[in-house]
């Protein structure tokens, strides 16, 4: 228990104070909690390593956390991981049971963080404990099949594929790094891009512009419009809040939390994906899901839980392999190595003050996510109005300083916000994906040093397959997420064929429907 | 036959160009995806345009051209000036507060709908002290290097 001595009241001040920022980006509609994280970076350029952490992580839980506000009172996703919120909180919300659903939401996102916290607690280190063997031929096979993963996730594998790919390429402009055993020579450049590109781009400056300005350029597409501002928001009118709501839910709310870590823990999965999955096995699962999309407390419980279990799911990867769970967690990793801290598979048993310190941010995190938003839940629901046209300057001025100050000032960094931030915005123009597009980024450079080590110390390409039994394991993970995918897609294929021939068979009676409508 | 496979896949790595021998690798995968992508998404998606049922991305869509293209505008001369400012105070940050302010400004001028004088007095204000409240914090607080 030596680390107690390492926590001050500083240290959960920060926590505190980024999980209500955190709550205040994720409440506002189309700012998520990777932004959160992005924006407050260079905050946590002079705090020490374990301050930097706390404020971190509460941005982090507060972060996913705030979405459920917009949610609930406007229809909107505050995250993509709150989608599945819209789908009760909204109704309940019109209702005038705004207060109530809140509630409920924030009760449910402490229990999947804290579950969570405590799985990443006793995961981690096994996983980390069993890395520790890895050689870089199985190192290689790890990210291989974080790859597939996320491809195989993404709505379009061979779309997936090749975002991640492109991440990959990109990953490797500059030279191949001396320190990491390369020749030092530079690559996928031109001669006069060689001062600039030497290091090739750098992480965060990549992850600013592409979650930061991207995200502005698609807003001022569409004319950066306020439809918000004459919309009322009821927050309490209906029947109250009682804890008895909770009765009889508690195995949806287990569920749900582990559904939100495992999937967490798979590299590059938003928190969508958790949500939506815990939100359709609860309507499987339950005994009456009659009234689910209409109102109900157990679809609020199920999306919240899962999406706050994320938090921890993601952590799991990231500490015991070094491989990012998603976007957030993606930007975390820039600013743990901004700290000095290499994730990976010694990080947990090298710095166990540091691990306990991490826990113990995550958990306080939470706590306060809860009080703060449990008791003044009314008036953070305020900041989903603040109007665009003052947040998104600022905003765009927070990236600037937060990608000039990462390597002390170089001027070609902040540029590379805005060649990101377009490439960001082409990318989802064109319908590639970007959480591929970033895992391919990080990883990309990784994979390359142990893919050529691999091949220059064994020599023959047949060393991924015969190197040990965790090789082959990892190629039949690999090989089972591909089929997963294959088959998810002729599935879809096939319902989009039966909807496509229930349209046009219906198309004749379509036009009587609509005057059905009408006349409701 | 086994030594016939064995001699397939097995490699030598010249250390001299071996900063080349990924990037190969990748541009191969790239350009075969690349061509499936092709055949399988951008053809049927091109004779869906052609028949008028997408519409291309980016060229065929309705935009704000003048909130658009006025961000990008606005942000390239941000970043420029910020230097071109900061050369001028080295080491205080000014560059950054001076050029922020303005910028601030104007972009939250691009973005605002209806000028009413209650909208332009917030705005006017937050211009000032936000960018002011960050150089304050950052710079003289934590001293983080500033443009």
């Amino acid at each position: 228990m030596e680390f107690l001595s390492l926590l001050d009241i500083t240290f959960f001040l920060l926590a505190g104070f980024g999980a209500l920022v955190g709550i205040i980006f994720g409440a506002i509609p189309g700012m998520t909690a990777t932004m959160a994280v992005a924006v407050c970076l260079p905050l946590t350029y002079a705090l020490g390593l374990h301050h930097g952490l706390a404020l971190l992580l509460g941005l982090y839980v507060g972060g996913i956390s705030g979405g459920m506000v917009p949610a609930v009172l406007l229809n909107i996703p505050g995250t993509p991981s709150s989608i599945t919120t819209t789908f009760d909180g909204y109704p309940m919300a019109q209702k005038g049971e705004g207060e109530k659903a809140l509630k409920i939401c924030v009760i449910a996102s402490v229990i999947g963080g804290l579950i969570s916290a405590a799985i990443l607690f006793f995961f981690a280190p096994m996983l980390a404990d069993f890395s520790i063997k890895f050689s870089y031929v199985e190192k290689f096979l790890i990210i291989l099949l974080a790859l597939s993963v996320i491809a195989s996730l993404s709505s379009s594998m061979l779309i997936g594929l090749f975002s991640g790919v492109i991440g990959i390429w990109l990953s490797l402009i500059g030279n191949y790094s001396t320190s990491d055993g390369g020749n030092g020579k530079t690559r996928l450049m031109f001669d006069f891009m060689e001062p600039y590109l030497f290091e090739g781009f750098a992480l965060l400056p990549v992850l600013i512009g592409i979650f930061g300005i991207s995200t502005i350029l698609l807003e001022a597409e569409k004319g950066v419009k306020n439809d918000l501002a004459n919309e009322r928001i009821k927050i309490s009118k209906g029947s109250g809040f009682t804890f008895s709501i909770f009765n009889g839910r508690l195995t949806n709310l287990v569920r749900s939390s582990f559904i939100g870590t495992f999937v967490g823990m798979l590299p590059g999965v938003g928190g969508s994906a958790a949500s939506v999955l815990a939100y359709t096995q609860e309507k499987n699962l339950t005994r009456d899901s009659s009234q689910m999309g209409k109102g109900a407390p157990q679809g609020l419980i199920a999306s919240e839980s899962a999406n706050n279990a994320l938090t921890g799911g993601a952590l799991i990867p990231l500490l015991s392999l070094g491989i990012p769970g998603d976007s957030t967690t993606a930007v975390l990793i820039g600013a743990f190595t901004l700290q000095g801290i290499q994730v990976g598979p010694l990080f947990i048993p090298e710095n166990t003050e540091t691990w306990y310190i991490m826990m113990t941010a995550l958990v306080f995190a939470n706590i306060v996510m809860f009080f703060l938003m449990f008791y003044a839940i009314k008036y953070i629901a305020k900041v989903v109005m603040v109007p665009k046209h003052i947040l998104f300057p600022l905003i765009v001025m927070m990236c600037v300083v937060g990608a000039y100050a990462i390597n002390y000032g170089i001027m070609f960094d902040v540029w590379t916000l805005l060649i990101f931030g377009i490439l960001g915005y082409l990318v989802q123009k064109v319908g590639l994906e970007v959480a591929p597009l970033i895992i391919g980024f990080i990883l990309g450079s990784q994979a390359e040093i142990y893919f050529v080590k691999s091949l220059e110390s064994f020599g023959t390409y047949s060393i991924f397959f015969t190197k040990s039994p965790i090789a082959m394991v990892l190629w039949g993970l690999i090989i089972a997420s591909v089929m997963f995918a294959i088959v998810m897609s002729v599935k879809s294929r096939a319902r989009q064929k039966m909807e496509l021939t229930q349209v046009t068979g219906s198309t004749h009676t379509a036009s009587g429907k609509r005057h059905d409508k009408d006349n409701d | 036959m086994e030594s016939g496979l064995s001699s397939l896949l097995s490699v030598s790595i010249d250390f001299g160009t071996s900063h080349l021998f990924f990037p190969r690798i990748i541009h191969w995968i790239m350009a075969i995806l690349f061509a499936l992508i092709l055949v399988l998404k951008v053809i049927p998606f091109m004779a869906a345009v052609k028949r008028g049922e997408r519409t291309m991305p980016i060229i065929g869509e309705a935009r704000d051209n003048f909130r658009f293209f006025g961000t990008l505008i606005l942000i390239a001369a941000y970043f420029y000036l910020m230097a071109v400012v900061g050369d001028m105070f080295p080491y205080t940050g000014y560059g950054f507060l001076m050029v922020s302010i303005a910028f601030v400004f104007l972009m939250s001028l691009l973005y605002l709908h209806d000028w009413t004088k209650k909208a332009l007095t917030i705005l006017v204000v937050n211009a000032i002290v936000a960018p002011s409240l960050a150089w304050f914090v950052l710079a003289k607080l934590f001293t983080i290097t500033l443009p």
